[in-house]
């Protein structure tokens, strides 16, 4: 049996006077006084609580703060602890259910607030006759305050039941005095819902996946434009919160979208005339790497935990100045990314692409692949892509240098880009199955570069420590142990990677890519081979 | 959840107005609290202006088929439950003759409220029982209301000794408080001198006699609801401060009478 509904709207006709004196002509009534209390509700960027199902909020009443986290459907039992502070990251909370509950979803990602609501609360006590309160009735004022995009407004007035416990019966009949006598409209959605739709707001409103609806048949221009577009928007909502450092995930969210948009330029770049693909190419490279050098210390930074625990214990202490340094460079870096990325030159990038990408392809053009449908393109990108794949792959040996790994990661990913960025033109369960193998592909190609990365910056830092004289002895010999136990991961990197290729190249996957993206009857697709060559 | 007793084996000391009034300040703190009413006359039942009445009675609530969630009460305070009593409870000792493990069933009973409350307070019924053997063993600690007059205080001694002479409730923590004090009278003044020196645990707090608190019964809530400067709320405040620092403190054992006669 699900729990009744406690909570109900009243009519916007009716002022909170009048509810009163409608429930105190039906039942003895006695009124506490009224209580304020304040609402912020928290989530990160990009919704992870609340595509976990949950909403958290601190809630001041009485001078009290407290965190509480809900579920969305209403249905679980609510968790709370006290707050003394605002909430910034899940794992600096205090002990509690709250900051069990919320630290997995939340991960590395700042809690941000979303809503704010104050709300006068009006309490009525429902007496039996003896004067004991038997059931309460709240009768919530609320007011909205966007923080994020400023608005604020009133709510409609919400009532809500309050059962006394052992008082079944009168708490019954007082939900059917509120549904049936007065008929109130049951509140199904929790009061922030309502808040977050009266401020034009959606929760779940940003994410860093590709998500697009295309249609097979239209012009490829006209679609990579929109795709493009797509990768520009997610690009320009993280500038605020890299800039500002709130965490480390909108400079990575930011990064990627610049990475697909680079790699969409040089994958499909047919679309569009050469000369404005050779600018742009060149644009964002440069953006890509003017994001490098703070990226590359908060990789270390969110690393460096497991870093240490890696070592013996004796060693662990002695990598602590290396921690010290990484954060004395960190400011630094990051106060000239927050420079370049608030400079004329990429705001000037930025909307000179946007209109760009705004202008209406033209009706004749220029670029070879431009007025192509866009499922034949696909179909022979993402072929010549895998085949790419599928050579550099099997030329690998257990002696290949690192530089060669990277090679294939780097195609690898490219195909992953262009199956992602094409994805609704195929059928939805195939093509995610062919995406995640590729995904697991490229975690292990990912991990032996960053290896192979790191491995040679430690040592650089290591150089640089020792120079500035930031480093004893045995913080240089703890850097060579974490070099070398990175070495035995790399090696094992290695092994793991011929089993995981093997994977890929399987009749039954390669049977799956053929399936999918096999030879398109449109004879074109050897044009764009012939082009790849000729690249 | 910690499990106060409020206990004397003598009547009419203030047991259930310490019991209410500390239940009160509890709850008024924040804390979830359950105030179980097992005394037959069930006067704080009638203070929270709940009916006397237990679902299947004395016997259904041993049982315990249910537990004790079905008998629970809400009372007109937040955060403030109540085990109401009913006459039955009368019966209470002969009841628990009959369970097995006769002297744990109350504490076996109290177990699962530990999830949903941070306190309970038991208002026990005067004289020495098997209900008070249950209170002991479920109880973290005794609070022992004592009227500074001779045969109140002969009823603490029998207390102590019943307690030493029991393996069980040798660990039981005692804290005597001076009740219903009336400083006009002589004994009064003087038990009041000498008692702490032969029970050094007494409690500082004093509750003084006021007929407010017999108003209790009009205004059938705790006094300091609804007469907070009353001297009387005021010492209770005291002791329930008192109180809060000993629960925090349990190695401390309180109340050892010293090693004299009498």
């Amino acid at each position: 049996m699900s729990a009744p509904c406690l909570e109900f709207l009243a009519p916007s006709r009716l002022a909170t006077d009048a509810l009163v004196s409608l429930i105190g002509e039906r039942r003895r009534l006695a009124e506490e006084r009224a209580r304020p209390s304040v609402h912020v509700f928290y989530d990160t960027f990009d919704w992870a609580l609340w595509a976990d199902g949950g909403i958290l909020e601190r809630r001041k009443e009485e001078k009290v703060f407290t965190l509480i986290w809900s579920g969305i459907d209403q249905g679980s039992e609510p968790l709370s602890q006290p707050a003394p502070t605002e909430p910034a990251f899940a794992a600096d909370l205090g002990p509690g259910p709250v900051r069990e509950r919320v630290l997995n979803p939340a991960g590395i990602r700042r809690l941000l607030p979303v809503m704010g609501i104050r709300t006068r609360t009006r309490r009525l006590r429902l007496l039996d006759d003896e004067d004991k309160t038997v059931a309460r009735i709240a009768i919530d004022q609320s007011r909205f305050e966007d923080p994020v995009g400023g608005r604020e407004g009133d709510l409609r007035v919400r009532l809500r039941v309050l059962p006394v416990r052992g008082y079944d019966s009168e708490r019954d009949s007082a939900l059917d005095m509120l549904s049936g006598e007065l008929g109130l409209e049951p509140a199904t959605t929790p009061t922030v819902l309502e808040a977050l739709a009266a401020a034009g707001r959606r929760p779940g409103d940003y994410s860093s996946k590709i998500d697009f609806s295309l249609d097979p048949n239209e012009r490829a221009d006209s679609v990579v434009k929109t795709i493009l577009l797509g990768l520009l928007d997610t690009l320009e909502r993280n500038v605020p919160g890299a800039r500002a450092n709130l965490d480390s995930e909108f400079l990575h969210d930011l990064r990627v979208a610049v990475r697909r948009t680079r790699s969409a330029l040089t994958q499909i770049r047919d679309v569009f005339p050469d000369p404005v693909v050779g600018h742009y190419r060149e644009r964002f490279t440069w953006l890509q790497q003017l994001t490098g050098p703070v990226r590359d210390l908060d990789v270390y930074l969110l690393e460096f935990d497991s870093y240490q625990q890696s070592l013996p214990e004796p060693l662990r202490p002695h990598l602590e100045p290396l921690r010290t340094f990484i954060l004395s460079h960190y400011d630094g870096e990051q106060r000239r990314l927050a420079e370049a990325l608030g400079s004329q030159e990429f705001t000037d990038l930025i909307g000179k692409w946007r209109d760009f990408l705004h202008t209406p392809v033209p009706e004749v053009a220029v670029a070879a692949d431009a007025e192509r449908p866009i499922k034949a393109l696909a179909d022979a990108r993402i072929r010549r892509m895998a085949k790419r794949v599928r050579r550099e792959g099997r030329a690998l040996t257990p002696q290949s240098p690192a530089a060669d790994m990277h090679e294939l990661r780097k195609s690898c990913k490219k195909l992953r880009y262009l199956m992602e960025f094409f994805q609704s033109l195929y059928p939805g369960d195939d093509i995610r199955a062919l995406v995640k193998l590729l995904k697991v592909l490229l975690d292990n190609l990912g991990s032996f570069q960053d290896i192979a990365v790191q491995t040679g910056h430690l040592r650089e830092l290591a150089v640089r420590m020792r120079a500035e004289h930031k480093a004893e002895t045995d913080t240089l010999l703890a850097v060579g142990a974490l070099i070398g136990d990175l070495l035995a991961r790399q090696r094992s990197t290695r092994e793991e990677f011929a089993e995981l290729f093997a994977e890929f190249l399987t009749d039954e996957t390669q049977q799956r890519f053929r399936a999918l993206f096999g030879r398109h009857p449109d004879a074109s697709g050897d044009r764009a081979a012939g082009t790849e060559a000729a690249a | 959840m910690k499990v106060i007793g409020i206990y004397n084996i003598k009547g009419g000391v203030g047991k259930t107005a310490a019991a209410v009034n500390l239940a009160y300040l509890s709850s008024a703190e924040g804390l979830r609290t359950l105030l179980w009413d097992l005394d037959p006359q069930a006067a704080a039942t009638y203070y929270f202006r709940v009916r006397a009445e237990v679902k299947g009675g004395t016997k259904g609530l041993l049982r315990g088929k249910r537990g004790l969630d079905a008998a629970v009460k809400g009372t007109d305070f937040e955060r403030l439950d109540l085990l109401p009593a009913e006459f039955s409870f009368r019966h209470m000792d002969l009841l628990l003759e009959d369970q097995k493990g006769p002297t744990k069933r109350l504490m076996r009973l109290l177990r699962p409220q530990s999830r949903s409350y941070d306190h309970c307070f038991l208002d026990c019924p005067p004289s020495i029982s098997l209900v008070s053997e249950n209170i002991f063993r479920a109880a973290d600690l005794l609070l022992v209301p004592v009227i500074p007059t001779t045969l109140s205080a002969r009823t603490l001694d029998q207390l102590l000794d019943f307690l030493a002479g029991h393996a069980h409730h040798q660990d039981l923590k005692v804290l005597p408080f001076f009740s219903m004090v009336d400083r006009r009278k002589r004994l009064h003044c003087e038990l009041m001198q000498r008692l702490p020196e032969r029970y050094p645990g007494f409690l500082r707090a004093t509750i003084p006699y006021a007929s407010e608190v017999e108003r209790m019964g009009i205004h059938r809530m705790p006094l300091i609801a609804y007469a907070p400067s009353n001297p009387a709320a005021i010492a209770y405040r005291a002791l329930w401060t008192e109180l809060q620092a000993a629960l925090s403190d349990t190695a401390t054992r309180v109340a050892e009478p010293l090693p004299q006669a009498v």
